[in-house]
């Protein structure tokens, strides 16, 4: 699914869960910010959908941990182990907040953790003020590895 | 028999012996050679042959009168000379063809002659020579009783006695009816050796000497070997006289005859004036013999002059005592079955109960270790203490026996480790001191390394032994060759009491307390086999769930989160429309917010469950501020005070999870409180403080006890247990700041995580106080 406005940004959502996606491009659409939208609803078909991007784009990744097959946590581990991919920033959106599960991927290379709120309107906020944070606060790389 | 005996000379030193010349020279029975007399009994006469040509080597004294020819005149002659062509023919036939060896039997009647009667004549062959009796044949002209009927009857009636003492009555009253004798007695020598009259049949007007006992001595060692050889020992006239062998050894070897399977046997002098001692004047002895063992004696006594009992007889009584012997372990068998039955049956079911309820049931209710036992009283040694029923000595006196008992050399036994003893003070001096109740000890080991014991008491039994005479009066006479001594005269009743001892165990008994060690040592490892499966069941049952818990609410929860979002854009759609609408709608999300809620708390618990504890020693104090701010934060309104009379101590713990609990109880003492002054007290009781522990749980009294006390709203006793059930709620859902009710819960497990109990005592409406451990003894 691709979302088109301004092409220099690119969120890749990792999410099977058909509402919390919802919420998430409703959350772009609420927010100041345009940039494309895809997901993917495994993290192998993440993983292919990062590999096939031009890496000169600011590319998120937004990272449902709970995830079928490939499960965010390995997906995560692959990502950061991987020198063409690891300046991705990859944010996690969970719905475990155990402690453990947040040590996990802040050890894996997460960049930032996320529990998901249960209130509708509390969870759509959150993603607003995520991506605006991302695209518009936060300084992301544009280089991509081969280019260097 | 001592030292001294072997090195004395004995009197006939240097010359065969003869009891007729050397027998009143004696000084001690037990070294008499009662299987070499040198002499018969002269009611008979002997002949000893030369095997292979029945030539004549030694003759009794008497042949003259019984068989016409004196001794001298016989020797070196052909055995014709004594008995005919015919005699000698049939002699010569038997010994071809009967087994002789060892084993007198009967060849032929030889007929009356003049004034002497018909003669049985009897033979066998012993050290290479053949031995010919000679004895009347007793017969009347009345005619036989039919022996073999007789003796087919007693058997028969053997073997259906009930008891032991039945069986003994019937072997001593048919023996009397076969021999005729005044009195037939069953003589059972004990444990040490002495004698008791177990069964008696006499003629009427004789004394009773059934009970009575008499002293080892009576029957000199010498003679109880004879008894293993042979089977009948008869003594037809005691006051009759000797007859000396003619040469007294044999002329070829040397020897003297060896006369312990003769009928006519020389009798001791010693035991013919015991025998006149007694008043008997004839005598017929058998034994009833254990496997190698001599069990005991059938003794018929006659009273009323020489008693001849025939060959026939005599071989009847012979095959009786035979039978008597095999069938004796028969009937004792018979009597102990029931016995053995009833203690195995009451083991089992001692086994059965200690199965469902442990093994320190054994001494209490019923059954008990002492309903099959016959026993005053029993103990066991479980789990470091002693457990008691009946009459038993007290713990400290066994603590020192179980120590004795535990370094015993029979415990250490593989196949029946058990000490057993009718006078423990014997082995055990101290044990005088509880003679009255544990004189008798049966004890068996449960297990080595638990020192483990497992015992039964019997209590001294003032026994009074009636002894036949004095046993300890040995009257002793100057002899040619000193002090010689003589035979009792005395068989006055003599009342001797026995102490320090109790009734004997039964091997019956012995038996049946080494099998239920063995039973409940299986009991013992098959329990603890199972307890070892049941906590690897427990603890992969508790893993599981607790890894369900996880899943199972973090896969919940994304559902929920759809369900939330799409009643928010509900609501949003609605916003036009009717009231009630609306209040459904919101509704729905406000469940779904209660139900995050709860998945968080079950989330929580699940991790409580999972996550290893970082003990380490630390100061309660810091813990309880940190609480303290955390509560504050999300203090209700109205005036509240949180105090802490004294200092805490340190304690070994996990800070997070110790300051979880105080949190958890604190809110709670907080938020279930309608007091407009809110007072909560954090403190604890130092295990040997003297202070009330109400409620306290076994084994956590000698704890430091931690408490959180509150005025709040109490809770009533029925509800003591349930409020530290997931999701329990005493009140409404709304009331009280809501809640999961999943606090007291975690309280628990997280107690629980420590070793430690949480409990509560409160009052409705006067407030309520939590207490905790945060260890158990053994991790203390």
């Amino acid at each position: 699914m691709l979302w088109t406005q301004q092409p220099s940004y690119m969120l890749v959502v990792i999410e099977d869960s058909d509402e919390d996606f919802d919420t998430v491009v409703e959350a772009v659409k609420r927010s100041e910010v345009t940039t494309k939208v895809r997901r993917a609803i495994s993290g192998e078909a993440e993983l292919e959908i990062l590999r096939e991007l031009a890496t000169d784009r600011a590319v998120l990744v937004l990272m449902d941990l709970n995830t079928p097959g490939t499960d965010g946590r390995e997906a995560l581990a692959v990502l950061k182990t991987d020198p063409a991919l690891n300046s991705i920033p990859v944010v996690v959106f969970s719905t475990s907040a155990n402690p453990k599960d947040v040590w996990l991927c802040y050890a894996a290379g997460a960049n930032a953790y996320h529990v998901k709120p249960v209130r509708y309107p509390d969870h759509l906020q959150l993603v607003i003020d995520l991506v605006g944070y991302w695209f518009g606060r936060v300084t992301l790389n544009t280089v991509g590895t081969t280019n260097l | 028999m001592s030292q001294e005996d072997k090195v004395t000379p004995q009197p006939w030193d240097g010359q065969p012996y003869s009891v007729k010349r050397h027998g009143v020279t004696l000084t001690n029975c037990d070294s008499e050679p009662v299987q070499t007399p040198g002499c018969v009994q002269a009611h008979g006469a002997m002949l000893v042959l030369r095997p292979a040509d029945l030539t004549i080597l030694q003759a009794s004294e008497n042949t003259d009168r019984l068989l016409g020819h004196p001794a001298e005149s016989l020797l070196n002659k052909p055995v014709r000379a004594a008995i005919g062509l015919d005699g000698e023919a049939t002699l010569k036939a038997f010994f071809a063809t009967e087994p002789t060896d060892h084993n007198p039997l009967y060849v032929f009647t030889l007929p009356a002659q003049g004034d002497v009667p018909p003669l049985d004549v009897t033979a066998h062959t012993i050290d290479g020579v053949a031995v010919v009796e000679f004895e009347a044949t007793g017969r009347t002209k009345a005619g036989e009783p039919d022996y073999y009927a007789l003796v087919k009857k007693t058997v028969a009636r053997l073997q259906t006695a009930r008891t032991l003492q039945e069986f003994c009555d019937l072997t001593a009253a048919d023996f009397r009816t076969l021999t005729g004798l005044d009195r037939v007695m069953i003589y059972k020598f004990h444990a040490d050796g002495h004698g008791e009259v177990v069964a008696e049949s006499k003629r009427d007007d004789l004394d009773p000497w059934l009970g009575l006992h008499y002293p080892a001595e009576d029957i000199p060692q010498p003679a109880r070997e004879v008894f293993k050889k042979v089977w009948i020992r008869p003594t037809p006239d005691v006051a009759g006289a000797l007859a000396e062998m003619v040469p007294l050894t044999n002329p070829q070897s040397g020897r003297p005859l060896t006369m312990t399977f003769c009928a006519l046997r020389g009798v001791s002098v010693m035991y013919t004036e015991y025998l006149k001692n007694m008043k008997v004047t004839a005598g017929l002895t058998l034994p009833i013999r254990q496997g190698n063992d001599l069990w005991g004696l059938i003794a018929g006594h006659h009273y009323a002059g020489p008693k001849f009992v025939p060959y026939q007889v005599r071989a009847a009584c012979e095959f009786l005592a035979q039978v008597v012997s095999l069938q004796y372990q028969a009937a004792e068998e018979r009597e102990h079955l029931v016995y053995r039955l009833k203690l195995d049956g009451t083991h089992q079911q001692l086994v059965a109960k200690a199965a469902q309820n442990g093994l320190a049931i054994l001494t209490d209710g019923q059954p008990n270790l002492l309903d099959g036992m016959a026993a005053g009283g029993a103990a066991l040694y479980h789990l470091n203490r002693w457990w008691r029923v009946g009459n038993t000595p007290n713990e400290t006196e066994l603590e020192g026996l179980g120590e004795w008992l535990n370094d015993r050399p029979e415990f250490t036994s593989l196949t029946s480790p058990h000490y057993v003893t009718d006078s423990l003070a014997r082995d055990y001096p101290p044990a005088a001191a509880f003679g009255d109740v544990a004189s008798g000890l049966l004890a068996v080991p449960l297990s080595r390394t638990n020192r483990n014991l497992m015992l039964w008491f019997r209590p001294e039994t003032m026994r009074t032994v009636n002894w036949g005479g004095n046993p300890h009066d040995k009257p002793t006479v100057p002899g040619p060759n000193g002090p010689r001594l003589t035979p009792r005269r005395s068989f006055e009743l003599f009342q001797e009491s026995v102490r320090g001892r109790s009734v004997p165990w039964l091997t019956v008994e012995l038996d049946s307390a080494v099998r239920l060690r063995m039973l409940i040592m299986e009991l013992v490892v098959s329990r603890s086999e199972r307890l070892a499966d049941l906590n690897a069941d427990l603890t992969r049952s508790n893993e599981e769930l607790d890894a369900f818990a996880y899943v199972a609410s973090h896969d919940l929860k994304e559902p929920l989160r759809g369900i939330h979002k799409y009643a928010h854009q509900l609501l949003e759609d609605a916003a036009g429309k009717d009231g009630e609408h609306r209040k459904k709608v919101e509704g729905l999300m406000r469940l779904t917010v209660r139900m995050d809620s709860l998945l968080d708390s079950l989330l929580h618990f699940s991790r409580v469950g999972r996550a290893v504890l970082q003990t380490e020693d630390t100061d309660l104090n810091e813990v309880v501020n940190e609480s303290i701010e955390m509560v504050d934060a999300r203090r209700a309104e109205g005036s509240m005070e949180i105090a802490v009379p004294r200092p805490l101590p340190h304690a070994r713990c996990d800070r997070v999870r110790c300051r979880e609990i105080f949190v958890n109880l604190l809110s709670n003492a907080l938020k279930y409180n309608d007091q407009p002054q809110k007072r909560v007290e954090v403190g604890f009781i130092a295990p040997d403080e003297d202070h009330p522990r109400p409620g306290c749980p076994d084994g956590s009294a000698d704890l430091t006890i931690y408490y959180v006390r509150d005025n709040g709203i109490g809770i009533a006793a029925r509800y003591f247990e349930q409020v530290f059930k997931m999701f329990k709620r005493l009140h409404g859902r709304d009331e009280y700041g809501g809640g999961t009710g999943a606090g007291l819960t975690i309280v628990q497990k997280l107690v629980e995580r420590h070793h430690g109990h949480v409990w509560l005592d409160s009052t409705l409406g006067v407030g309520s106080t939590f207490y905790f451990t945060l260890s158990s003894r053994e991790g203390a």
